[in-house]
């Protein structure tokens, strides 16, 4: 073989290490910079998400840095123009700094609610949620509220852990694993990586979904279910299980509340609470002693089935509960079949199925020196049930997600398969204990700082955020009646609330990383409208809105003030355990940003931002008594800010106090952000091996848990298969809990209706308050796996892949309608109609229709052109989807399309009717957003590379005189490069 | 196949032109036909004509044509190539020709009439040259025949044929002759061309089970993977609406064959006039480019299988 | 060697990253820059080397979602090869790998009507042919680590549904796939034996149920006895 040529000029390249953020997933990447430009982004092989390899949206991450999107500089709308118009001048960041600076210092001396904060799918919820308590507002949130809020808070409140990022499947020893309602989901690579490891290791896989694409599309069995029942799918399982006697004895009473006795007086105050002594300790019978005892205490026996009267209270222990609810005929599979779609039989066999490999190919990992558990008792090894599952928004965009998601916990309890080998594993800081320790901040007071972050957990009604009369006090209405564990807020809301001065008027909205005029709002097209609304004195009822982002977003164009980020690669930045994990369950991680590119616009990256504005407008915990900064920067705060002594962003290389590296806890180590960036951009502790598994109940776990900050004691985690949270809320409602309750009948009702200690299947709200008959389509969203949101359509590769989304239906459906394959329709829910272009499949439930999510744009912004497919023929599902429940002239009319208990926005309880439609196009169009400033004119053709090209020259002796490669004489007469 | 128009003028107007210079010297050779040097010559220079023509159009679709003339080089195995060459050496031999054509008072004998036949022989070898080009592809069954070196062959001749009568008729010279072999080769081109359109309604090959492998059930697109076409679908996925495939066909009939053929009986029967022939000659060129578009529109390449065919 | 590909269609969940990750590496590789037309505006495309797309087999509800990525098959009997007029496409001795000096390609076309699987695609503005190089450009690069000494594409797939491998080598990864699971080429029968297999998808265990399901069911609460477990 003659020499090749030397394609790559390494003297020229540099290779840095970061961290991803084409998406949410936070993978590791190893980019190659030649000149300023990128050459290439690698996987990081050692980074604990994505172990090497990259997604589509990584690997393009190169023209995201090329965006003709990307703001150049500070924006202020032109005096004297109409917000919307999209006149902006451009002006110097200092100049946009002291604009924001004065303002936010108003508010923050008079009445810190009038700035409302709310902040998207970033990574640095602590730093902003940081923010907001030191400036003193409660209006912050994240965008838990609009995403997966069901998923964390019926985790949070029944293992201490959660679907979303908060734990995975033990890829390596499940042997069923059972997927509901996921696209591609925030663990985009894992669960790719996972699931060809379950299918390599010979397991199964089962995929509950009404599509078949992606991830369904390799599972060995699809389960086409009808959106919105997958609780009645669980629970009849559910009732399988329990027909058949098919549960964890040993699980259930030793880690959960299953034993506990629950007073039973309905009726009555106080029915439907746990049985406690006067410690306060829940009680459990003892079947060796027969007497209630404290239920918590190891080595008792409690009986899992318990009814009788005790303390003079006739009590039922939480399995005789479950057993009663869930034997009910209603949960049969033959019922079960009639709401969700899915064949009496398959239910049953799935079932049966899970208890096979839960109980009858359970596995064992040893651990040679023991692990001790929560009551100090020593095991050699860990029993695994090796079933496992994964829900996400499928299950959580309805209002009956929250109970859903619980129903499906419930069978993760019930086979024994939460945090052991082959289930569920918690990752790092989880488990927590249930729920998480936090309250939400109830009182606000100029320039003064909350005395708790803004968002928490509450278990009771006197931890709701209300005012004397029972009114919400938070701009979005989070902790009120009207979503009592709204635990991530409803950004969803805000706008609709603010415009309408209910429940009250503010000043600013500042909004970072969210596209709250286009796809991240529900109703989007009357959203665009109530962003310019005026007072009749021609104020804006919104009179200032702030936004910070990296490119010409459609939210961009809404702003009187734009603050111009950096790119991912171009700025310092911390994915902190403090926040959304990016741990493995077996290790605790975080990870950095830091700069690859020297950006040449005039950006500022809004973790700077926020920074700097909290150093000028004093935050306490940002200057000293003297009124003087305590840090320099950014970089600085994140090095040596504390939240408790030993514990501050970054985990990685702290210091113990005779200078040595350590991790976890330790004080500042002002070489933090270069040991990071020396060591690929990420820390990974690893832990030892007794500290693996039963976390929620292994005290060697627990004990490094609280002294990474991680817990706040060392008390077993004990599972709440019964949630007195969910009772006491449900008695509230009933007009029987001794402390706040509401006085509207339609709050009583949602509380009683919908709160209930045990997980229940309710139909979602939206399809109670429209005919059904007239809109017989449920319509539901998918992630692609090759685009992000609305922010990839400026990708010049990736919108190659899709352009445009089509209204997907089920194809023996669309025909018996009549409606031809690419055809145009019209799609109208209650609430309005959009004109799509239909394509009919094999892989859709019959009474579904569903689309790729957010492809759709306005014409000008993201850089797109003129006559741009996105603009032109792809849609929005938004136009259909109100972000109030259906008009019925009722005291429902005003009330959030959201779960009624954790505030989660509603997306997929849409249902809608579909009919062909005479002219072709997408419908409605919405007006052309003008350039900005300094916009340039996106090319017409791109050639994008680092070097010239070094071709591989075919020899003219070998052009000549090689024969066919038919000829057989391969490897004989040559050929030759030179 | 997407028709090209650059291809389709290449192949029928080169065609002629080398039909039109294979009758020129055999009937000169073999005298059925009454040649004189100003027959000779503007049959000759027609040909050439058209066949240049024909090549330079050929080059129009070329998208770097700064290195087409490495296109001679691997004659080994592209036919693309031995067509190449097989045009390139006819040049001299065909000039060679007319010159001694010219010199010799149209006597062609001697070496006159062995070039002659020599620029012959590599004529038809083009001509074959040019239907193996489509012939040899695998890709298309409808093309992947020996029917496609035979109908161009056949077409090459029979378009060659009638535009001689044309020349004779309006020179004035008895063409009948001629015009009689013109409607046999006409004849002969319309059966094969019928046997073939009778050939490649019976579908065979490859089928979108056996592209995917996938050869139990249905199995139907889902997403081609890029919302806007490509390279593959421009090039590709070109697909003509059936009426119109139906409709050229019998334009390809009854002005590719029968008329001219009608025409070409009249002249011998009744009137041999240039201006008849003339008629006959666009007649049937516009029904051999028709041919030429059907050929290509009805050709359907395997990678549609991949873009949702059912089959070839 | 016979270098060549295994496409693994039992785990691969069509998510475009081979695809997008072909095209990272390869608009600065050595066919590079893989131009792209109207790449803001209405119907963008461009030159890739790589293309995934999805099939469904089968009626509803019985039908099964079949993603299915397509590059070069760098065929054994690569008439693309063959047709080339002007020796730009050749197929190496060494290790089988089909090129196209792009020096040499005068654009027409020709070797794209002899490729079945439609993996060569001209570029407009350098008026070349261009397809898979299999990553020549890497996998023999030595100051690459010798993991990465591998196709942009496999490396990058996250479901590791791709692997890259001698197909001469009867102990290489690819060739041990191909025997177990099956490996198959596509249209064989047009004969031009094409080095890349696929894997098609495994068949699923029975999951016994019997030893689990109860002769006599459990109707209420009342039929359950307590068993004695130690908390
Ligand atoms: N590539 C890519 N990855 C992303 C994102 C992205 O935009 N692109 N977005 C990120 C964000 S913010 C989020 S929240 C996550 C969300 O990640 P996913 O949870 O994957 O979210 P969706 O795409 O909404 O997928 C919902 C799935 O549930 C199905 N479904 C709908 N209704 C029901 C139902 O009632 N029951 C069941 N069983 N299934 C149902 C839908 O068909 C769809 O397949 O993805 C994150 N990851
Ligand atoms: N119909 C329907 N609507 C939905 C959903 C659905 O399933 N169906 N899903 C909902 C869900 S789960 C979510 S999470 C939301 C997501 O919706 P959004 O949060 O609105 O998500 P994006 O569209 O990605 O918008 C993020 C914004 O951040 C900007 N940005 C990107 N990078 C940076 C950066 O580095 N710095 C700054 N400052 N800004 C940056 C982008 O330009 C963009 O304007 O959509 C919701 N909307
Ligand atoms: S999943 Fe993809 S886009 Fe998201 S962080 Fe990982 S590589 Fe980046
Ligand atoms: S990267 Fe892997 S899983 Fe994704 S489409 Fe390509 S082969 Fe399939
Ligand atoms: S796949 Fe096509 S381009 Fe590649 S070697 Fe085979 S015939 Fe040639
Ligand atoms: S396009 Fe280039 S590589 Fe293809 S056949 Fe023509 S000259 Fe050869
Ligand atoms: S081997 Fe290289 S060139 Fe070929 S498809 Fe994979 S990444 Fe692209
Ligand atoms: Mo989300």
């Amino acid at each position: 073989m003659k020499a090749l040529p030397e394609f790559e000029k390494r003297s020229q390249q540099e290779v840095k290490a970061t961290t991803c953020y084409m998406c949410a997933c936070r993978c590791g990447i190893k980019v190659t910079v030649e000149n300023n430009n990128i050459r290439y982004i690698q996987g990081n092989r050692d980074h604990p998400i994505n172990k090497g390899v990259l997604c589509a949206k990584g690997n393009a991450g190169i023209m995201k840095q090329n965006s003709p999107a990307k703001l150049h500089a500070p924006l202020l709308r032109k005096a004297g123009t109409e917000r919307g118009a999209g006149e902006f001048e451009v002006i110097s960041m200092d100049r946009a700094l002291d604009i924001l600076e004065a303002r936010l210092r108003h508010i923050r001396s008079t009445d810190p609610l009038k700035l409302a904060y709310f902040t998207g799918r970033d990574q640095m919820q602590a730093l902003t949620g940081f923010w907001a308590s030191q400036f003193g507002t409660l209006n912050w949130a994240a965008h838990g509220g609009f995403c997966s809020v069901n998923m964390a808070a019926a985790g949070l409140y029944t293992t201490g852990y959660a679907f979303w990022e908060f734990g995975d499947p033990d890829w390596d020893n499940t042997k069923y694993f059972m997927l509901w309602g996921v696209a591609d989901d925030h663990a985009s690579n894992p669960i790719k990586i996972g699931l060809e490891k379950l299918k390599r290791n010979g397991g199964k896989f089962v995929a509950i979904n009404p599509a078949r694409t992606g991830y369904q599309a390799i599972a060995d069995e699809w389960v086409g279910i009808r959106p919105g029942t997958d609780a009645m799918l669980a629970l009849s399982m559910l009732h399988v299980l329990l027909k058949n006697d098919q549960f964890d004895w040993e699980f259930l009473i030793r880690y959960t509340n299953a034993a506990y006795l629950v007073v039973h007086t309905p009726g009555q105050i106080g029915h439907g609470l746990l049985l406690r002594d006067e410690a306060g300790n829940p009680l459990v019978w003892d079947q060796v002693k027969g007497m209630a005892l404290d239920g918590t205490q190891p080595n008792i026996s409690p009986a899992l089935f318990f009814e009788g009267e005790v303390q003079g209270q006739p009590v039922k222990s939480v399995m005789v509960l479950i057993a009663e609810a869930y034997l009910d005929e209603q949960y049969s599979p033959a019922k079960a079949s009639e709401i969700c779609g899915v064949p009496a039989e398959q239910i049953e066999r799935l079932a049966l199925e899970m208890a096979h490999i839960a109980f009858k190919e359970s596995i064992e990992v040893d651990v040679p020196e023991g692990w001790i558990d929560w009551a100090g008792r020593k095991h050699y090894k860990f029993i695994g049930r090796p079933v496992s599952m994964h829900a996400m928004r499928g299950i959580s965009a309805h209002s009956n997600g929250f109970q859903t998601c619980r129903a499906i916990h419930f069978l993760q309890i019930m086979l024994g398969t939460v945090d052991v080998p082959g289930g569920h594993l918690a990752k790092p800081p989880y488990p927590k204990h249930i729920p998480p320790a936090v309250k939400p901040a109830k009182d606000c007071a100029p320039n003064t700082p909350l005395r708790t972050p803004p968002l928490g957990f509450p278990t009771s009604p006197e931890d709701l955020v209300l005012d004397e009369n029972g009114k919400p006090k938070r701009i979005d209405k989070a902790y009120s009646w009207d979503a009592p564990l709204s635990n991530h807020g409803l950004m969803h809301m805000v706008i609709s609330n603010a415009v309408k001065g209910d429940p009250y008027y503010i000043d600013t909205l500042m909004i970072f990383m969210a596209n709250m005029a286009w796809n991240s709002s529900m109703n989007t097209a009357e959203t665009q409208q109530m962003l310019v609304e005026k007072h009749d004195n021609g104020e804006y009822k919104i009179p200032f809105i702030v936004v910070s982002d990296a490119y010409h977003s459609e939210m961009v164009n809404f702003a009187d003030l734009i603050i111009p980020d950096t790119t991912y690669l171009e700025r310092w930045d911390t994915i902190s355990m403090l926040d959304r994990p990016i741990s493995e369950p077996h290790a605790a991680c975080d990870a950095i940003r830091q700069p690859i590119i020297k950006p040449e616009r005039e950006v500022m990256p809004w973790q700077e931002v926020q920074v700097e504005l909290g150093l000028r407008l004093g935050f306490p915990a940002l200057t000293n008594p003297d009124g003087s900064r305590k840090y320099k920067d950014y970089q600085d705060f994140i090095i040596n800010w504390e939240r408790e002594p030993g514990i501050g962003f970054l985990a990685g290389w702290r210091l113990d106090e005779e200078g040595n590296e350590v991790p976890l806890r330790g004080k500042p180590n002002p070489k933090q952000w270069e040991r990071y960036a020396e060591e690929g951009a990420f820390f990974a502790y690893h832990l030892p091996e007794n500290t693996r598994y039963y976390r929620h109940a292994n005290k060697d776990y627990l004990e490094l848990a609280k002294s990474a900050g991680w817990v706040g004691s060392t008390k077993q985690i004990v599972i709440e298969l019964y949630s007195e949270t969910q009772q006491r809320f449900k008695l509230a409602g009933q007009g029987l809990y001794a402390g706040p309750m509401p006085t509207e009948a339609h709050h009583k009702e949602r509380l009683s209706q919908y709160f209930n200690p045990l997980p229940f299947y309710y139909k979602p709200l939206e399809q109670c308050r429209i005919d059904e008959d007239e809109y017989p389509f449920y319509a539901v969203n998918q992630r692609p796996m090759f685009m992000y949101h609305s922010w990839d359509s400026q990708n010049a590769w990736l919108r190659q892949i899709c352009a445009q989304n089509y209204l997907y239906m089920n194809r023996q459906r669309g025909e018996s309608l009549g409606l031809a394959d690419l055809s145009w329709v019209w799609v109208e829910s209650h609430h309005g109609k959009i004109r799509v272009q239909l394509k009919l499949i094999e892989g859709c439930q019959a009474d579904t229709v569903w689309t790729w999510n957010a492809i759709a744009k306005q014409a000008g912004a993201w850089g797109l052109k003129a006559g741009a497919n996105e603009n032109t023929k792809g849609f929005l599902m938004n136009h259909l989807i109100s972000e109030l429940l259906p008009q019925q002239n009722d005291a429902l009319d005003g009330v959030t399309n959201s779960d009624p208990i954790t505030g989660q926005a509603a997306w997929y309880d849409l249902k809608v009717k579909i009919y062909p439609a005479a002219e072709t196009g997408t419908w409605p169009l919405f007006s052309t957003i003008k350039p900005l400033p300094h916009a340039q004119e996106s090319p017409d053709l791109l050639r994008y590379q680092t070097h010239a090209a070094v071709n591989v020259v075919r020899s003219m002796e070998d052009v000549l005189e090689r024969g066919s490669v038919h000829d057989g004489n391969r490897g004989t007469s040559g050929s030759k490069t030179v | 196949m997407h028709p090209a128009f650059s291809v389709i003028g290449f192949t029928v107007a080169s065609g002629a032109g080398y039909g039109l210079f294979i009758l020129l010297v055999l009937a000169e050779v073999y005298g059925f036909a009454d040649i004189d040097v100003p027959v000779a010559l503007s049959a000759g220079l027609l040909a050439l004509v058209l066949i240049s023509g024909g090549l330079l159009s050929s080059t129009l679709h070329l998208a770097n044509p700064k290195q087409a003339w490495r296109a001679f080089f691997r004659f080994k195995t592209s036919w693309l190539s031995r067509e190449g060459v097989f045009a390139l050496v006819f040049y001299p031999l065909a000039l060679l020709y007319l010159i001694g054509v010219y010199v010799n008072d149209a006597q062609a004998n001697g070496l006159v009439a062995f070039v002659g036949l020599s620029a012959v022989v590599i004529a038809l070898a083009t001509v074959f040259s040019t239907g193996m080009i489509y012939g040899c592809l695998k890709t298309i069954r409808q093309w992947n025949t020996a029917l496609t070196p035979t109908n161009y062959i056949v077409l090459a001749l029979a378009t060659g044929s009638v535009l001689l009568v044309l020349i004779l008729a309006f020179a004035g010279k008895d063409s009948k002759t001629m015009a009689g072999i013109a409607i046999a080769l006409l004849a002969l081109g319309a059966m094969t061309k019928a046997i073939y359109y009778f050939w490649i309604r019976t579908v065979i090959g490859p089928t979108i089970n056996t592209a995917t492998g996938f050869t139990q059930g249905k199995v139907r697109l889902l997403d081609t993977g890029h919302t806007a076409g490509t390279f593959l679908t421009r090039e590709f996925s070109y697909q003509a609406q059936h009426s119109l495939l139906t409709q050229l066909r019998i334009v390809v009939f009854a002005l590719g064959f029968v008329l001219p053929i009608a025409l070409l009986a009249f002249m011998i029967l009744a009137w041999s006039s240039g201006w008849v022939a003339l008629v006959g000659v666009f007649a049937m060129f516009a029904g051999i480019t028709a041919e030429r578009w059907l050929f290509f529109a009805e050709a359907r390449h395997v990678v549609n299988l991949y873009h949702g065919a059912q089959h070839t | 060697m016979k270098l060549g590909l295994v496409v693994d269609l039992d785990v691969c969940v069509g998510c475009h990253a081979c695809a997008v990750s072909c095209k990272q590496w390869n608009t600065s590789g050595m066919s590079g820059a893989l131009t792209d037309y109207n790449p803001y505006g209405e119907d963008p495309s461009g030159v890739w080397f790589n293309r995934v797309r999805s099939y469904e087999v089968g009626d509803y509800p019985q039908n099964k979602t079949i993603n299915f990525p397509m590059s070069c098959m760098h065929c054994e009997q690569a008439d693309c090869v063959d047709v080339c007029p002007t020796g730009a496409s050749y197929k190496r001795v060494e290790d089988g790998i089909v090129l196209i000096d792009q020096d040499k390609c005068m654009g027409c076309n020709y070797c794209s009507w002899a490729c079945p699987y439609g993996a060569r695609e001209l570029d407009r503005s350098t008026g070349t042919m261009k397809k898979c190089t299999l990553c020549l450009d890497r996998i023999y690069d030595e100051r690459l680590e010798e993991v990465d000494r591998q196709p942009s594409c496999v490396i990058t797939c996250p479901a590791h549904a791709r692997h890259f491998g001698d197909f001469d080598d009867p102990d290489s990864n690819v060739s041990q796939l191909v025997r177990e699971r099956g490996g198959y080429q596509l249209m064989p029968e047009l004969g031009y034996s094409p080095t890349n297999r696929y894997l098609p998808p495994r068949v699923t265990r029975l999951i016994p149920t019997e030893d689990v399901s109860k002769k006599s069911l459990i109707s209420s609460v009342k039929e359950w006895v307590n068993k004695m477990v130690e908390r």
